[in-house]
């Protein structure tokens, strides 16, 4: 039984493409539609315009396309990020690791969007963006300023990872497929 | 929104109600057209190709089905539940437009979304542009524009929509730059202006049409920017697809459409002949008639601007082009025969068209012709005949109105007869055309009065709504007032009307009529029976004026007054307070006993007297009125009708603009002669003669606004100055006019009426009087000052300081002048009251007029001059017309009636030349008009 359902999956991942669907939300300038171009091209520009409203990007890895919902993270856009959310497989949170001013209001901002039930327990990805700046926090940093520890009842899961340089892109991609797999 | 299905609901009507095959081919797709060119005109409305095209397609398919609609039994709560499908992890791009298709049929039908509800159908919809399905997309554009969610809401979509307004693909671009433009602000705009200014100049028409579009609809929120595209505009009106130019053209108007010089230039341009497209050439020929209306008609050598442009449009291929060119001739200000005559011409041949909307075009823009042109409409006489049995009731209407105005006294009866039998087939609105059509033509053939009176009066009895009842009671009441003859069987059919007449308006309405005309007729009794059983069956507002009536049927007719007194007796027992109050007010003042005895004059003043207070303020001083042992004394309502307090308009303490509501009494002579008898001053003048209209003594914009009224009496004159103030510190009192009429050495002032205090913005009256030689025309000029005491006021508080300055304002001169003993007096038919005139009182004599710029301003001088009415409409000269005679008839000082003939000529050289026959009772006032328009 078990061996029959493994051979199927194996046999449905070779003509089927499996789907996931994603929202990156993080306050403005964290660096989420860079995010989408290296994941999606590979490319990086540091000219990039705030995104007003959400771009939407379909990006082939392996076997998985993934559906990406780039929001915009400019303030008047926040109250509409929990829509694009819902039934999501999983949600990138997207930080400035080199900008602590700005921490707490992402902590809080990240903390109120998981408060609502609509969203709960489905998984959440943050990444602490441009390490390769000076001055930007270890995750161990990270981790304890954004509070992730004391979110419960769902799968929390921190990397640290540079658009510019492509640091750690890769584990993140490996992260995003993999969880794909264990959810389907 | 409902228009589209509305128009639908015409079409089919223009079909009838049989819809064969053949006139389904013949579907007027230039009603959509038109359709569209009119939803772009609307500012709030977007001109969507899309949506117009989502309507031709639902349109025709109704009209296919006729009775079965896609649509049918599509509810909104199931569609919201199907729009689910919107979240799906696997589109199905084809039921998520049906979803859509459905969403917008019901925003379309009036169904309304609660905010909720919009926002998540929104959001849903937002996720749809993860599909690249190409026709679910263009739905996306769609409900986005249609649901329209709050500002900051749809703001989440603006990234989508810039990504595609640069996409390789067409529609993308061109929706997304409509649905874009729909939603955005100021500021956004200028980031995407380069791009909207490309896309103006896209070599793909349905892009360019979207941008241009866009423009137009951006213009009303942001001009400036919008008015920066205009070489970009000017490119795409060169451009060869219909539509870019179309779009183009009404951009390019629109912006410069406040600057006439510019539009007066692009027509210049544009007539020579590079617009190709039909919906342009309509737009140009509009902007033309416009240019037209505006450069005040005729240059030097006697040719209208631009006439050989429309001439010529009359035999472009396209009919929407005919028809436009035709229309705007035959709308043309003072157009003479020879041009009408090639536009009557073409809409001659469409009225014989096979395209009912050919034809209900054509005969529609005859019909207005038919008021204006009588004679050059007889020609289209024998077309017209035919489209009477025309399937097309909306035509046939209209083609029996237009000869019932072009036709002659013969073939009335025939029409008449011919209207009879489809008025039941016809919509309310055409009813009403044709109620009034009957009516002018009573007017015109009084002796047909018989059979016209029968035919409303059988209209009268049929279904109807209020529109079309009010139109045929008023209709009837203009009769009966107009023709003598008329007035017993007009009275009988309205009396039959309310015995079953379901709008209390109009009861009412023929109650008061009949209260006042009924009493004079020969036999009065008869109509008591109707008003009587108005007590009986009808609801209180009707029985109230039912008693009313009553009560002015017993104190008008003597004989009847002891009957009349029973019947009112029994109205004391109704259940309705008002009824029993009127009813015992009226017994009351009858006189009680209800003898055979001749009415009071103070009862019949009561009765039949107007209420000479303007109701508002008798209703404020009714509402401050406290009960108290003292009774409400209606002669301290105040009778000036006060302007609009300045302190509720915007800008506190600004002056009052130009033009103000005129303050003062209402000019009736009525009024004024209340006014004038309760001023013991003025007691003793005897009879008001004549009240001029207000004359303006100060520029608008000043401190102190003054106009006066001249009362003329036998042997004195009233000057009334009307004088409102517009400071708010100030108070003035003690208000004089001081007047110097040292040039006027037949008047000696007798007594003035100084005004007490004049707060601001509360008009005030100040009289001065004056004595002069008696019946006497005397005439002079008066030179003014205002004479007053200012106290300042502190506004906040609004109390005023206890001393005052002395001060003084001058006013402009006041003249008296032959006009003013004049009274305006029409006389129905000026050849019998001529002819009744004593030929020997008639005094003839020429004069030379010298240069005048037309004949018609000398006519309206000579008409100023003598302050005479004009009979007949003969104050109204035809262009270019070489001579002309005009009647006038009026009372001179002392009652005396006089008629006046004028005839006039005018030369090449503009002089003008008049002969001037006066008749009157009196030959000394015949002398006395020539002196008149010897010294003027």
């Amino acid at each position: 039984m078990g061996l029959w359902e493994a051979f199927l999956n194996w046999l449905r991942s070779l003509f089927f493409k499996q789907e996931m669907e994603l929202s990156l939300i993080g306050l403005q300038n964290a660096g989420k539609t860079s995010l989408v171009n290296v994941v999606a091209t590979g490319g990086y520009s540091e000219d990039m315009i705030p995104t007003v409203g959400f771009n939407m990007k379909k990006v082939t890895k392996g076997n998985v396309t993934i559906k990406l919902w780039d929001l915009g993270g400019q303030p008047r856009f926040r109250s509409m990020w929990e829509r694009y959310c819902r039934s999501v497989s999983a949600i990138v949170y997207v930080v400035d690791a080199a900008d602590p001013d700005n921490l707490s209001t992402s902590r809080s901002e990240l903390h109120d969007l998981l408060s609502k039930p609509s969203l709960s327990s489905i998984p959440l990805l943050v990444l602490g963006n441009k390490i390769d700046k000076p001055g930007a926090l270890s995750k161990q940093a990270l981790t304890d300023e954004m509070g992730l520890k004391s979110i419960e009842n769902r799968e929390v899961c921190c990397f640290m990872i540079s658009c510019k340089n492509s640091t750690n892109i890769d584990s993140v991609i490996e992260w995003l497929v993999k969880h794909s797999k264990s959810k389907s | 929104m409902a228009q589209p299905l509305v128009k639908k609901d015409d079409d089919r009507d223009d079909e009838g109600t049989s819809l064969t095959l053949a006139s389904r081919s013949e579907f007027p797709f230039h009603f959509l057209f038109n359709f569209r060119f009119r939803f772009c005109k609307l500012p709030n409305q977007p001109f969507v190709r899309q949506i117009s095209w989502f309507y031709a397609i639902s349109i025709s398919i109704l009209l296919d089905l006729a009775d079965y609609s896609p649509f049918l039994g599509i509810e909104k709560g199931a569609v919201l539940q199907e729009a689910r499908v919107f979240n799906d992890p696997q589109l199905d791009a084809r039921r998520c437009s049906q979803v859509i298709t459905k969403l917008l049929y019901l925003l379309n039908q009036g169904e309304t979304f609660t905010k909720i509800e919009a926002t998540e159908v929104f959001f849903a919809v937002t996720k749809l542009f993860q599909s690249r399905d190409i026709g679910l997309r263009r739905m996306v554009y769609l409900m986005i524009k249609e649901i329209s969610p709050s500002a900051d809401e749809v703001i989440i979509v603006t990234s989508s929509l810039m990504k595609d307004m640069n996409s390789k693909t067409d529609m993308y671009r061109a929706n997304a730059i409509r649905v874009l433009c729909r939603i955005t602000d100021g500021t956004l705009l200028t980031q995407i202006e380069r791009y909207l200014k490309q896309a103006i100049v896209d070599k793909n028409p349905v892009v360019a049409s979207a941008a241009l579009v866009s423009g137009i609809h951006l213009l009303q929120t942001n001009p400036e920017i919008v008015k920066r595209w205009s070489n970009e505009v000017q490119e795409a009106v060169q451009s060869r697809a219909a539509l870019v130019q179309f779009h183009a053209l009404a951009l390019l108007h629109q912006i410069r459409q406040n600057d006439r010089l510019a539009v007066s230039k692009l027509v210049t341009s544009l007539t020579r002949g590079t617009v190709r497209s039909p919906l342009a050439q309509c737009l140009l020929i509009r902007y033309t008639s416009q240019v037209i209306r505006e450069s005040g008609g005729n240059n030097q050598t006697g040719d209208r601007p631009f006439y050989d442009y429309l001439e010529s449009c009359l035999r472009h291929k396209a009919e929407m082009v005919i028809f436009e060119a035709a229309k705007a001739i035959t709308e043309l200000t003072g157009v003479t025969n020879r041009e009408l005559t090639p536009a009557i011409t073409v809409l001659q041949l469409f009225l014989s068209s096979s395209k009912p909307v050919l034809r209900f075009a054509a005969v529609r823009t005859l019909n207005k012709v038919a008021m204006t042109h009588p004679m050059a409409v007889t020609n289209c006489n024998i077309d017209m005949e035919s489209l009477i049995g025309d399937p097309n009731r909306s035509i046939a209407t209209l083609a029996i109105t237009t000869l019932l105005k072009t036709g002659n006294e013969s073939s009335v009866d025939r029409l008449m007869k011919q209207i009879t039998n489809f008025m039941s087939d016809i919509a309310d609105e055409f009813k009403i055309v044709v109620v009034e059509a009957i009516r002018s033509l009573c007017l015109k053939f009084p002796l047909k009065y018989r059979s016209l009176m029968n035919f409303l009066s059988n209209i009268l009895r049929e279904e109807g709504g209020f529109e079309y009842k009010k139109a045929i009671v008023d209709s009837i009441v203009i009769l009966i007032s107009d023709i003598p003859d008329a007035k017993e069987s007009g009275l009988l059919h309205l009396c039959e009307f309310i015995e079953d007449c379901e709008f209390t308006y109009l009861s009412t309405q023929i109650l008061h009529f009949l209260g006042i005309e009924g009493p004079k007729t020969s036999d009065p009794s008869k109509y008591i029976r109707y008003i009587y059983n108005r007590v009986h069956l009808e609801n209180a507002t009707v029985r109230a004026a039912a008693v009313s009536t009553l009560a002015k049927f017993g104190a008008l007719v003597d004989s009847l007054k002891p009957r009349i007194f029973i019947l009112l007796r029994r109205c004391l027992f109704d259940s309705d307070d008002e009824v029993r109050d009127r009813a015992t007010l009226y017994l009351n003042t009858l006189g009680g006993d209800g003898a055979v005895v001749e009415t009071d004059k103070d009862v019949k003043e009561f009765l039949f007297g107007s209420l000479d207070i303007p109701f508002v303020n008798l209703e404020t001083s009714l509402k401050n009125y406290e009960p108290s042992e003292e009774p409400f004394d209606i002669n301290s309502v105040p009778r000036e009708v006060k302007s609009q307090p300045l302190a509720e308009k915007k800008a506190p303490g600004k002056k009052q603009p130009a033009g103000a509501p005129p303050s003062g009494p209402p000019s009736t002579v009525d009024a004024y002669e209340k006014l004038l008898s309760s001023i013991p001053e003025f007691s003793s003048f005897g009879k008001l003669f004549k009240s001029s209209a207000p004359v303006e003594l100060t520029e608008a914009e000043t401190e102190y606004a003054v106009n006066a009224v001249k009362h003329i009496f036998d042997s004195h004159v009233v000057f009334q100055y009307n004088c409102t103030n517009t400071i708010p510190e100030q108070l003035l009192e003690n208000v004089t006019v001081i007047v110097d009429g040292s040039d006027a050495e037949e008047f000696s002032e007798v007594a003035t009426k100084p005004l007490r205090t004049l707060p601001y913005d509360t008009p005030g009256q100040t009289f001065v009087a004056f004595e002069k030689p008696e019946g006497v025309p005397a005439v002079g000029k008066f030179s003014n000052t205002l004479r007053f005491i200012v106290k300042e006021v502190d506004p906040s508080m609004g109390e005023a300081e206890d001393d005052g300055v002395e001060d003084e304002y001058q006013l402009e001169d006041l003249e008296v002048v032959a006009a003013d003993y004049m009274l305006k007096v029409p006389v129905s038919n000026f050849r019998n009251a001529w002819e009744s005139m004593d030929p020997d009182g008639e005094r003839v004599d020429e004069y030379g007029l010298g240069p005048r710029e037309s004949l018609a301003e000398a006519v309206s001088a000579v008409i100023n001059l003598l302050g005479m009415q004009p009979c007949e409409g003969t104050e109204v000269v035809p262009n270019n017309s070489r001579s002309h005679t005009c009647l006038l008839s009026g009372v001179y000082i002392g009652n005396v009636k006089v008629l006046v003939r004028l005839s006039l000529g005018i030369d090449n050289s503009k002089e003008v030349a008049m002969k001037l026959a006066v008749r009157s009772d009196d030959e000394n006032v015949s002398d006395a008009i020539h002196e008149i328009v010897a010294s003027g």
